[in-house]
């Protein structure tokens, strides 16, 4: 039994070393690119990008595809955003997926929508459309009433009655800031097409100020579990999001705030229904097609900071948002886990999906597998307390030094959180990270898994945590 | 071994949080100084923006207090100046910035195109192209002949186009790069019409980009100029040049004859119908009618639709739709035709 057990730690042991070790290095590779791409924007002067493509001569028109589920509150901040934008030919569409509260009226009383007769083209099927309106005050603005059917479905509906030929998604729980959109298009612009989708960074809008659809001030939150999400979103962006865009090797565009080109979209299937993670089901079915009619498109990320998001700030919405992520991370990797280590799928196949499904999806087990490992060599004893020491001191590496670097060099970078007070204070909480942060989400994460293995997906349509939550908060 | 690693592994960590902690002094340290910088700027814009606005507008003496001593108060003079560049067209303005610049900006700028750091070898090509720094010609004509980046490169062109033309034009026909086609109208949009139009001259020898580039800077410029080169373009042999002169024919907006649009109605490619269907908007309907119907009866959604709006535009418009509905058989062409009726009426 001894022998036995002994052969188990050891072998076990080793393992977690040996991954532990390979993701330090991925990320520190991932890091360096990062870095050096971003190092070459700083100090830049943005404005005069801007300043030129505000102008349609220069740009593309694009439909801004807003599906509203039981967002009555929300809605109508996200509308405002939209027509605060800074881009100089867009159509706002709003498409009711049969919520049971108020959205409907509420949008129909705020933007005086006045029902009209318009023949939609079903470039997607999808559920049945009942009504379209057309709003007075805003004519380029649309809402279309539909039988409910999900986020994927609402988006398609909006895909069909779009007529421009980019479209942006984006949650009804999101704050856009006014030059979002010109930077989301910018590598679409500049590529002449060559980008034919581009996602941009996502930002937690906890502790910001907002008037009308735009985010004012930015401060740090109190809430503990917000600041760490904080700093998870800025290590997914640097270490991640920035290094595989320079590849396109991207599987990941947020549903947030993304812009499809139309045509490449529709030819793709438009968004799978069936499916949690409809925004990466996207991205890898265009991927596919890409590949399939073997022409040199790309999908990219875009660095700036574009899209203000609201985060769980309870235990229970947070682990509710991991364990749907990653159920669907999974699901959309499992459904085209042909494509991995697949030379015809190029880069793609060979370098992304093992790093998605070794990295991103499996992680969390190996990594909680760690954690349990260093508990277990506390209770058997000596021999095995240097290799749990070797692990915990790599987890330091890996929870807290990447997560330093990652505050620090978005700082530096992007200039956030410009009062020192706040920067100590992320770096103080970075180095808790591992002691509680870290194991909840991987716990959640690995419900995840568990959950997609036992087929249970009771999470219905769209439940997010809404702009009623982030009233509260700001 | 494991000994080894565990004391490796806290001096790796040991050295990486010494870092971490010295990059956080830095950018402390570095925090401070763009408060400082920022405080000089915002001070000097509150001080001399009315002493700006006197001088521009009004026409005031020039004072020696408007001359920048330091960076932070060069970057107070770029807001001003960005300002009323992107705000009001005057000549006049646009002048005394230009010659202000010349004098007072130059050697900030000079001393920026030779910094190691891309961003700001780009800020400095920026203002020397907005507030035409001509001064700067030769610094630039020696900066290109460093290693530069293609960015880089394209801002160097936009500066050529606007102080020497025929070195612009020399230096695209040479150039091995390929921008995109938003960028050459950024370049060509700036051209002197005499200018522009010899862009046509060798339009055969140009890259795609810029031959699409041209052809719709030509149609947003609306000048009466170009309506002959476009013309010519239409017998082209590639199909996205007939669209596109096409397209920019009808945003010039001036169709004196018919014939030549007349063949495109039946054309294979169905953007081509599209468009031509769009330049019948600008023909008095009871000439172009009888094209408009065929296009009404398309069989692409997108032709039917564009024609139905071009017909409800006219004044007899909606009688002449509604006739349609009563004679036709065809039930798409019916149905595209009752929600234009639908929807002019309803806007009205």
């Amino acid at each position: 039994m001894k022998v036995f057990l002994d052969f188990c730690m050891w072998f076990f042991g080793g393992f977690i070393l040996v991954y532990m070790l390979f993701v330090i290095v991925s990320y520190c590779a991932m890091f360096v690119i990062a870095m050096l791409v971003m190092r070459k924007r700083y100090k830049l002067d943005p404005s005069e990008y801007d300043d030129a493509h505000t102008d349609a001569f220069y740009s593309k028109p694009v439909s801004l595809l807003v599906p509203a589920y039981n967002e009555e509150i929300g809605v109508v901040d996200t509308v405002y955003s939209l027509l605060n934008l800074r881009y100089p030919q867009t159509e706002i569409i709003i498409i009711n997926d049969g919520s049971t509260d108020s959205t409907l009226q509420t949008v129909i009383e705020h933007f005086r929508m006045k029902p009209v007769d318009k023949i939609v083209r079903t470039h997607i099927p999808t559920k049945q459309v009942k009504q379209i309106y057309e709003s007075e005050i805003y004519k380029n603005c649309i809402l279309v009433d539909k039988e409910n059917g999900g986020k994927a479905d609402a988006l398609n509906v909006g895909i069909n009655v779009s007529q421009y030929p980019y479209f942006c998604s984006i949650d009804g729980d999101s704050i856009l800031d006014e030059k979002s959109l010109l930077r989301v298009m910018k590598p679409i612009i500049l590529s002449d097409g060559e980008v034919i989708a581009a996602g941009g960074n996502i930002r937690i809008a906890n502790g910001a100020k907002m008037q009308l659809g735009s985010v004012t001030e930015t401060h740090l939150p109190n809430n503990y579990l917000v600041i760490m999400q904080i700093i998870e979103y800025a290590r997914a962006f640097l270490m991640g999001r920035i290094a595989l865009s320079k590849y396109n090797l991207v599987l990941i565009i947020s549903g947030a705030f993304s812009v499809f080109s139309k045509e490449w979209a529709v030819e793709a299937g438009g968004y799978s229904t069936n499916i949690i993670g409809e925004d990466m089901e996207l991205v890898v079915n265009i991927h596919r097609l890409i590949r399939k009619k073997k022409e040199k498109k790309r999908i990219e990320f875009v660095p700036d900071p574009v899209c203000w998001t609201e985060a769980p700030q309870t235990l229970g919405v947070l682990r509710n948002q991991r364990r749907r992520w990653h159920q669907g991370l999974f699901e959309s990797l499992w459904k085209h886990k042909t494509m991995t280590l697949n030379p015809k799928y190029g880069l793609i196949g060979m370098l992304s999906f093992p790093y998605f499904w070794l990295v991103e999806c499996l992680g969390p087990l190996v990594e909680l597998g760690g954690y349990i490992y260093i508990v277990v060599a506390f209770f058997l004893g000596k021999i095995y307390y240097e290799v749990a020491i070797i692990l915990l001191l790599l987890f330091v590496i890996y929870g807290v030094i990447f997560s330093i670097a990652s505050i620090l060099f978005e700082a530096w970078i992007l200039n956030t959180y410009p009062r020192p007070r706040e920067l100590l204070r992320m770096i103080l909480l970075a180095f808790t990270e591992i002691f509680w942060y870290r194991p909840l989400t991987l716990f959640w994460r690995c419900e995840g898994l568990i959950r997609f293995v036992l087929r249970r997906s009771d999470w219905g349509n769209m439940k997010r945590v809404g702009i009623g939550e982030k009233e509260k908060s700001v | 071994m494991i000994q080894l690693s565990i004391s490796f592994l806290l001096t790796v960590i040991v050295v990486l949080l010494v870092v971490l902690f010295l990059f956080t002094i830095y950018i402390l340290v570095q925090r401070h100084r763009e408060i400082r910088f920022t405080e000089v700027r915002d001070t000097f814009l509150q001080k001399y923006s009315q002493h700006w606005y006197n001088y521009l507008i009004n026409d005031e003496i020039f004072s020696i207090v408007l001359v920048p001593r330091g960076r932070a108060q060069v970057a107070a003079i770029e807001i001003i100046f960005s300002s009323y560049l992107k705000n009001i067209i005057n000549e006049k303005v646009e002048h005394k910035i230009k010659e202000f610049s010349n004098l007072y900006l130059k050697e900030f700028y000079e001393k920026d195109l030779s910094s190691k750091r891309w961003s700001i070898r780009m800020n400095a090509l920026y203002r020397i192209a907005d507030f035409q720094i001509e001064a700067l010609l030769d610094t630039c004509q020696q900066f290109e002949k460093t290693k530069i980046s293609e960015g880089e490169y394209f801002q160097l062109l936009k500066i050529y186009s606007i102080f020497q033309p025929e070195l612009f034009i020399e230096k695209i026909k040479e150039s091995s790069i390929n921008y995109s086609e938003s960028e050459y109208r950024r370049l060509f949009v700036l051209l002197e019409d005499d200018v522009f139009i010899r862009l046509f001259e060798d339009f055969d020898s140009w890259t795609k980009n810029i031959q699409f580039a041209a052809i719709d800077t030509a149609a947003v410029k609306r000048n009466m100029q170009y309506i002959d080169q476009l013309k010519q373009l239409l017998t082209h042999e590639i199909p996205e040049i007939q669209i596109r002169a096409l397209k920019g024919l009808y945003e010039i907006g001036v169709i004196d004859e018919i014939d030549p649009y007349v063949p495109f109605v039946t054309s294979d490619m169905w953007e081509v119908r599209l468009m031509v269907a769009k330049i019948f908007n600008h023909v008095p309907l009871n000439y172009s009618y009888t094209y408009l119907e065929q296009l009404l009866q398309d069989e692409n959604w997108w032709v039917r639709s564009q024609a139905a709006k071009t017909i409800v535009e006219n004044r007899e418009g909606i009688a002449k739709l509604q006739q349609f509905m009563e004679s036709s058989n065809d039930q798409y062409a019916i149905e595209m035709a009752q929600e234009t009726v639908v929807r002019k009426q309803g806007n009205k």
